[in-house]
């Protein structure tokens, strides 16, 4: 029987999993990703598309909120931003695809430099309400200058190829998706056992006792911004290739919150929490609408002319729901039913 | 000269309403040192009520009025009991993101509860215009101006004389001793958020008045944001003067650089300030710097 996790030595400590069948069930849920394209139909398709993008995103604001405990009203801004930045290199100038992914996460890397200059002097909400500022500003810029976006007409975007392959269907398009959301997962988990994982944690932590510690607060800060903003960026570029059209009306405000939502339904500062809360967060509105229309077919009717506010109100719900009563969020309740299947029939 | 004047003067007038808003923010970051994010969304529905009551009931000035404020009163009550109130003592992210859910929750009810377009708000008063030498300015907009000025002057009297209002600024300057001297802290914070709805209320419905309601008409409490840290996210007063500044930055940035700098200007306005005097102009708490 398993008694409890016992570590020894510094290496088993930031191991990236720290039992193997975490491994097998990864490679099983990766395979089923793969070869879920050929079994579902391009509906139920589109919701894994979307999540695998959102999953993206999510993390990278989770590097920025949940580690290093900034928080961000406005990254919605750096969405667009990597959005425009793809839609401008690779349809406006025909650079390669790669050069385009590149530019949507440098892009927004730069302006967050930028947004996080702020951060140094300031904490919680002050913080928040310079990202809020922020993401409305930007959209300003992006309709104003339009020798280079097209002001608010957008711009047209191709789905890519790359390495000789088109991504051009569906399927495709999804292991693209697919390949980026392993890549950033690996790439959070990374960061977060590394020495400048364990510095934003401790920032969030207690950032004066982090600067005694001899952590750099400015360095530090302004390194999960950046990194943050890469990443979101590139999150924002694929939902860009997704809709194959990019302007300011396709990344409402709402993204922002939705952002938000998906961390602290899932636990903040958890990579597993962004995933599980993500697919929550996705799934939350259609779930609701089925079950709603279980009942009535005046409801289903309900659903579909209100759709954007029944989201925004699912939304609200699930944060003020879950701070309430399960600030861990879905990764603590994991977390519990995981101790007492291990310890059962014992409490602990 | 002519246009210079007339944008400052219905800047002043979209100023008062900001300032009435941030005036909201600053009464319940006094008492409870959170920020409403749902601001904006409380003031639009007191509006829509307001706009119920002028439509079903009586459009007299007077009934609407006091309907307005019983609603105001109503809803801050009911929003600090069933959502702040269980919040109290959780770490400062976890309450203000509340308010965030709270906010997006509010603004699309009114999608549900009402619809999608824009109405007026007809009180017989406020649309008629008043030329002042050679620029015509409408009532509600002269009364929006008088409002703001008697409650900065009756806001002032409260916090400086009131028993209740002393109150409020011992539990905003250390609730434990507070709490120590028999101040019901929970009474107090129900109180700021009743007084704050009450006058982003009145704001709502003065919007509505001169302007038009809509379902977009939560963007006043993000205009309001940038009132409020000018003014000082602490500091009552100066958040309503803060307001006028802002509606004339705006107002002459929209009427010289075009639209696009009108929407904007608030929002720069927070950052330069932000990065320059953080606790605003009249705020005096100093914000713990690391």
């Amino acid at each position: 029987m398993r008694t409890g996790d016992y570590k020894q030595t510094y290496g088993e400590l930031v191991a990236l999993v720290d039992s193997p069948p975490v491994w097998l069930w990864s490679v099983v849920l990766v395979l089923a990703l793969i070869g879920a394209p050929y079994a579902l139909n391009a509906y139920a398709l589109s919701f894994v598309t979307i999540i695998l993008i959102t999953v993206v995103g999510a993390l990278g604001l989770n590097i920025l909120t949940g580690y290093t405990g900034l928080i961000s009203l406005g990254h919605v801004g750096f969405l667009v931003t990597g959005a425009y930045a793809y839609a401008i290199l690779v349809s406006k100038y025909q650079m390669h695809p790669l050069v385009g992914f590149l530019g949507a996460g440098v892009v927004p890397a730069l302006a967050s430099l930028i947004v996080g200059a702020p951060s140094l002097r300031l904490k919680g909400l002050y913080l928040a309400i310079t990202t809020l500022a922020f993401s409305f500003i930007i959209n300003t810029v992006i309709l104003e200058a339009r020798t280079l976006t097209n002001g608010a007409r957008g711009i047209a975007v191709q789905r890519p190829e790359l390495f000789g392959i088109s991504f051009d269907s569906d399927v495709a398009f999804t292991w693209l998706c697919l390949g980026f959301a392993i890549a950033t997962l690996f790439a959070t988990l990374n960061i977060r056992r590394s020495r400048v994982g364990r510095a934003f944690v401790a920032i969030r932590d207690n950032d004066t006792a982090a600067r005694v510690m001899g952590i750099n607060l400015h360095a530090y800060k302004l390194l999960a911004f950046v990194t943050s903003a890469f990443i979101t960026g590139i999150s924002g570029a694929l939902y860009g290739i997704y809709l194959s059209f990019v302007s300011v009306e396709g990344f409402p405000f709402l993204l922002s919150i939705e952002a938000l939502a998906i961390l602290i339904v899932g636990g903040l500062g958890s990579a597993l929490g962004a995933v599980l809360g993500t697919v929550l967060i996705v799934l939350l509105p259609e779930a609701t609408r089925l079950v709603f229309s279980l009942f009535s077919a005046q409801m289903d009717a309900l659903f579909s002319t209100g759709a954007q506010e029944l989201k925004s109100m699912l939304y609200g719900l699930a944060i003020i729901l879950f701070l309430r009563f399960q600030p861990r969020g879905l990764v603590g309740v994991w977390h519990d039913l995981r101790r007492t299947w291990v310890h059962w029939p014992l409490r602990y | 000269m002519q246009y210079f004047t007339q944008l400052v003067i219905s800047g002043l007038a979209i100023g008062a309403i900001y300032g009435l808003i941030a005036m909201g923010f600053a009464v319940i970051y006094k008492s409870t040192g959170l920020v409403n994010f749902a601001q904006g969304e409380m003031t639009m529905i007191v509006a829509y009520i307001a706009w119920t009551i002028s439509t079903t009931v009586s459009g007299n000035l007077l009934v609407v009025t006091i309907a307005a404020i019983i609603a105001a009163v109503v809803l801050g009550l009911v929003v600090e009991r069933l959502v702040m109130r269980p919040m109290l003592g959780e770490p400062l992210f976890a309450t203000v993101m509340v308010t965030i859910g709270l906010a997006v929750i509010l603004r699309s009810s009114i999608n549900f509860i009402w619809d999608a377009y824009p109405h007026g708000l007809d009180v017989g008063f406020g649309r008629d215009i008043v030329r002042v030498g050679t620029i015509g300015v409408r009532t509600g907009q002269i009364a929006v101006i008088a409002t703001l000025l008697v409650l900065l002057a009756a806001i002032w009297a409260f916090f400086r004389y009131s028993k209740f209002g002393v109150a409020m600024r011992a539990v905003a300057a250390d609730d434990r001793t507070a709490l120590l001297m028999g101040i019901s802290a929970p009474r107090v914070h129900a109180a700021a958020w009743a007084a704050s709805s009450v006058i982003a209320g009145i704001a709502g419905v003065f919007f509505a008045i001169s302007y038009d309601l809509s379902p977009a008409m939560f963007q006043l409490g993000l205009k309001a944001f940038p009132a409020t840290i000018l003014g000082g996210l602490d500091a009552v007063l100066g958040s309503g003067v803060g307001g006028l500044l802002i509606g004339i930055t705006e107002n002459l940035a929209g009427g010289y650089f075009g639209s696009g700098m009108k929407e904007v200007a608030g929002f720069l306005m927070i950052i330069v300030v932000l990065m320059i005097r953080p606790f605003g102009i009249f705020g005096d708490r100093d914000i713990e710097r690391v």
